[in-house]
């Protein structure tokens, strides 16, 4: 599994209140397995995934081109006695899959705090999260009802999923979908590289690149920075070639 | 048994639990060294695919040869053969297309790959949000060192490694002096549980920030900090048994065992004394999630752990690490024997400084034209640049030798002659050639060299010797930058050509002579800005101290906050890499600040000056008072450093902008728009974001501060 014959390492993290499902969400996702068995945590543990991805324009069209992705899935205990333990993982992970129990209100509650423990401990401030709410298969015990978790989803930005590890439904789409918002992330870190403000106009958009409508960097329009004489100066440098390639095409 | 591993720790953890976890640790550890490995093998194919690019860091040179293989162009494929990223032109073979129709050079291309491949795209984030880390309340405490982080590491990498470095856990080694203690705490620290577990994790983390102290320090700090988190935290219990573990700590004669909770601090304690890593452990800001707190509190908690750590460090000086995270290897390595053996020297050079030095290089000769504010003598050139540049087809080539002469500690360059010309007065069909050379960046008038003028001809032959006194190592980020022009008489100089030669992959032992294809000037397409010009960076920290009050809601409270009383403390830490306005290659500098729109008085502030260093550290705090929350978002900060010049008015070394970047502020009754880009608003917000705590971030300078400024 671990020959490096992948082209991305991609680290994902699975957190939330004990006993939401956590592990056995990444047992089905990676194993397409379900294990009833509640057996807790013991602080962390991670497994892994190779998957294809394909990368998409931004007109939403494929291009066809597709990486293999390694994903290396973390666990978290749930419980308060390992938290300073599990948050000292928040930082080495990509994206996050923050997961309550639909059975459970006091899980859902929770999400809030959780959201401050990604905010404090990520890589920064705003990472990719998915709101997952799993257990959808046990109807009768429902007691957060989908309207709350999309609008509590939908406050901090983000994708929500109800899955049920018992029946599969939709862990493939949660894991898939962060994936994605990860993989974005990646693009616009790189082709907008916000140390660089030097290098100016953002021309250097890569194929797959898509802008992402959080804000991250902020950025200005480099170019009024500068006096109307400089600029004067290097329109007038530039024009040769402009004027070349006018005549040329 | 709670020894070894607990230090690291584990120690809340039973045995069986710790195996667990270790176990899984090490499972991450092989997929890490897979990764490593591909990591490895990623940027060692870049460098190959950078070297060969001969043209590689400079911008300028004709559309007629290809800056990735050098091959020539052909003349069809003139016109939009540039890099969008770095300006160079290149041959359809060395380019790499997008599925979009756009493409890049085959190294700008490689670049964004690889920073996507090998996930530094992420760890340079990391890095931004963990290694600045800002200070704590003392106003005037030295913040030159900072934490040094690997970029790289993992929470489970480190703490793996501290497993390992005690290989035999179950034997402790004999401790004389503490003996006491270390057995009292294999009783108890079970007993004490979650808050041992506390304990133990913040030594961890605080093994990521610093890499060494001193024990009798660290003890000191562990007191300092453990006071602090009791008047911040209000938490009584948990945080009475500290204080005199502490005291423990300092007699170690005292009882060990007066209370259920010392052992857990006397845990760490031991381990110091046999591990020079563990050292770091007592130093850590005691504020980490208590159990009891809800997790709100966790939150801001942590927020300011993260930020608290960097006053209380050690001896070490690891300034010069500050600006690679990667320059701290050597560091690492030495508290950690061993575990970076397989970090060898090309992991040293990764991707970042070579896109850096990459894009800077281009980017201070695409944007020469703006930069010198020297002399009247170079100004003249400049605007002649810009004026006659264009009448002008290059032609022709440059013979030259370069070579470090040890015993004098200079560059020599070797100008022997030139071939084939253009004539700088085409009508005239006349040249009176002369050579000069800038060494890259600097283009000021200490950096400049010129040769005679050869009267009326296209094939100069000078054989001059120009000579700049820089040390060696100086060499490898800079370039040399030779020009060729026509000297006219009545009528203005004209550019006949220049090569770009960056010194860092140049054989500078043996003066061989080369014979270089003198290049236009490159036609920039992209509107360089105030950061077009490398000016080196300013390290500062700010910091809204709320009013004083009762502050039991302190944290929270941002909103509670509206009456005016608080005070912006900017503790200006150091510049690095300033620009050399005087002879002999220094600068003496100062900063001045400025807050905007100014108040009743003036918000004009000023460090003491520094002399004779590029890297001045002035560790000077400009406090702005009766400022309110609400208002520094409307506000402007903004920093200026200038070389103190005697007798002659001050030259302007470079600045920055601080502020949300929104907007507009009044300055000397003008609108000005608040341009602030990049760290400049991010570490604005951040100080607002989180009042009483520092706020440290290292900003670029801008080469002017533009717009309706005059200062």
């Amino acid at each position: 599994m671990t020959d490096g014959d992948y082209d991305y390492l991609i680290k994902l993290l699975a957190l939330g209140d004990s006993g939401v499902g956590k592990t056995t969400f990444l047992y089905r996702y990676t194993d397409n397995k379900f294990n009833p068995k509640f057996i807790t945590t013991v602080g962390i543990d991670f497994r892994e995934k190779r998957v294809v991805y394909t990368a998409s324009n931004p007109n939403g069209t494929t291009t066809g081109k597709t990486f293999k992705v390694h994903l290396q899935l973390w666990d978290t205990a749930g419980q308060e006695r390992f938290r300073s333990l599990t948050t000292a993982f928040f930082r080495d992970a990509m994206g996050f899959l923050l997961m309550f129990d639909l059975t459970s209100q006091q899980s859902f509650l929770n999400v809030r705090n959780w959201m401050s423990q990604l905010q404090a401990n990520a890589y920064c401030e705003n990472p990719d999260i998915v709101l997952v709410g799993n257990k959808a298969d046990l109807a009768d015990q429902r007691e957060v009802q989908e309207k709350q978790a999309k609008e509590l989803a939908d406050k901090y930005g983000i994708p929500y999923f109800e899955t049920s590890a018992a029946t599969g439904a939709e862990v493939d789409k949660a894991v898939i979908t962060l994936l994605d918002l990860v993989m974005k992330r990646m693009e616009q870190c790189v082709d907008k590289p916000p140390a660089e403000p030097a290098n100016g106009n953002g021309a250097t958009k890569l194929g797959e690149a898509q802008p992402n409508e959080k804000k991250f960097f902020v950025r200005g329009p480099s170019s009024q920075l500068f006096s109307v004489k400089t600029t004067a100066a290097f329109i007038h440098e530039a024009s040769p070639v402009t004027v070349m390639q006018v005549i040329l095409q | 048994m709670p020894q070894a591993a607990d230090m690291i720790n584990l120690g809340f953890l039973s045995d069986s639990e710790r195996e667990l976890i270790l176990e899984v640790l090490r499972r991450d550890e092989d997929l890490r060294q897979a990764e490593e490995h591909r990591v490895r093998k990623l940027k060692t194919e870049l460098l190959d695919v950078k070297r060969k690019g001969a043209k590689r860091g400079s911008g300028r040179y004709s559309e007629h040869s290809c800056g990735r293989c050098l091959e020539p162009l052909s003349r069809l494929t003139v016109f939009s053969s540039q890099c969008k990223m770095c300006n160079h032109h290149v041959c359809r073979n060395c380019r790499t297309l997008f599925p979009n129709g756009t493409w890049l050079c085959s190294v700008c291309a490689k670049e964004s790959d690889l920073k996507k491949r090998t996930g530094d795209w992420f760890y340079d984030q990391r890095v931004n949000r963990f290694s600045t880390t800002p200070g704590h309340d003392l106003v005037r405490v030295s913040l030159k060192k900072r934490p040094q982080l690997k970029k790289r590491e993992t929470a489970g990498e480190m703490l793996l490694r501290s497993t390992e470095i005690k290989p035999d856990p179950p034997a402790p080694v004999p401790r004389p002096r503490q003996k006491n203690q270390t057995d009292s705490k294999s009783h108890s620290s079970k007993i004490s549980g979650s808050l041992a577990s506390r304990e133990s994790f913040e030594s961890k983390e605080d093994i990521w920030s610093k890499p060494a102290h001193s024990d009798t320090e660290s003890a000191e700090n562990a007191s300092i900090s453990s006071n602090k988190t009791e008047t911040e935290s209000g938490r009584v219990t948990p945080e009475q048994p500290r204080k005199e573990t502490h005291s423990v700590q300092s007699s170690p004669s005292g009882s060990s065992s007066s209370s259920l909770t010392i052992p857990v601090k006397a845990d760490i304690v031991s381990a110091d004394s046999t591990n020079p890593e563990a050292n770091n452990a007592p130093e850590v800001k005691p504020v980490s999630p208590a159990p009891e707190l809800d997790v709100d509190r966790i939150f801001k908690k942590s927020v300011r752990r993260t930020q608290k750590p960097p006053e209380y460090v050690s001896t070490v000086d690891l300034r010069d690490g500050l600006d690679k995270p990667d320059a701290s290897l050597g560091n690492r390595s030495h508290s950690v024997p061993g575990l970076d053996v397989q970090e060898d020297d090309e992991e040293e050079e990764d991707i970042d400084s070579l896109v850096s030095f990459h894009k800077r290089t281009m980017v201070s000769s695409s944007s020469s034209l703006h930069s010198s504010k020297s002399t009247l003598g170079s100004m003249m050139s400049i605007y002649s640049e810009a004026g006659d540049f264009d009448s002008v087809e290059v032609s022709g080539d440059l013979v030259f030798s370069m070579s470090y002469d040890e015993p004098t500690q200079s560059l020599q360059v070797f100008i022997k002659e030139c071939h084939g010309l253009a004539y700088g007065n085409a009508s005239r069909q006349l040249s009176n050639p002369y050579v000069k050379c800038y060494l890259l960046p600097d283009k000021s008038r200490q950096s400049k060299r010129k040769t005679t003028t050869k009267r009326n001809t296209i094939n100069p032959v000078y054989k001059e010797t120009l000579k700049y006194s820089v040390s060696r190592s100086q060499l490898f980020t800079r370039s040399m930058l030779i020009s060729v022009w026509h000297h006219g008489r009545l009528s203005r100089n004209a550019f006949l050509g220049e090569v770009e030669i960056a010194l860092d992959c140049r054989d500078l032992d043996s003066p061989y002579e080369d014979r270089v294809s003198l290049m236009a000037k490159a036609a920039s397409t992209v509107p360089a800005s105030a950061f077009a010009q490398y000016k080196g960076e300013l390290v500062i920290s700010l910091k809204f101290v709320t009013p004083k009050k009762p502050t039991t809601e302190k944290i929270k409270g941002k909103k509670l906050v509206t009456e005016e009383g608080g005070e912006l403390h900017v503790l200006i830490k150091e510049a690095k890499n300033l620009m050399a306005m005087k002879t002999g290659g220094t600068s003496d500098s100062f900063v001045k600040g400025y807050l905007f729109p100014t108040k009743a008085k003036t918000s004009k502030r000023k460090t003491p000056v520094v002399k004779k260093n590029l890297n001045p550290h002035y560790d000077h705090t400009f406090v702005f008072k009766e400022v309110a929350l609400e208002q520094l978002r409307g506000m402007c900060l903004e920093l200026t450093v200038w070389d103190r010049e005697a007798m002659l008015s001050n030259e302007f070394l470079g600045g920055v902008r601080l502020s949300s970047g929104k907007g507009t502020v009044k300055i000397a009754k003008e609108e000005v728009e608040m341009d602030s880009v990049g760290e400049e608003v991010s570490l604005w917000e951040k100080m607002m974001q989180y009042p009483d705590s520092w706020a440290e971030g290292t900003l670029p300078l801008r080469s002017t501060m533009g717009k309706a400024k005059g200062k």
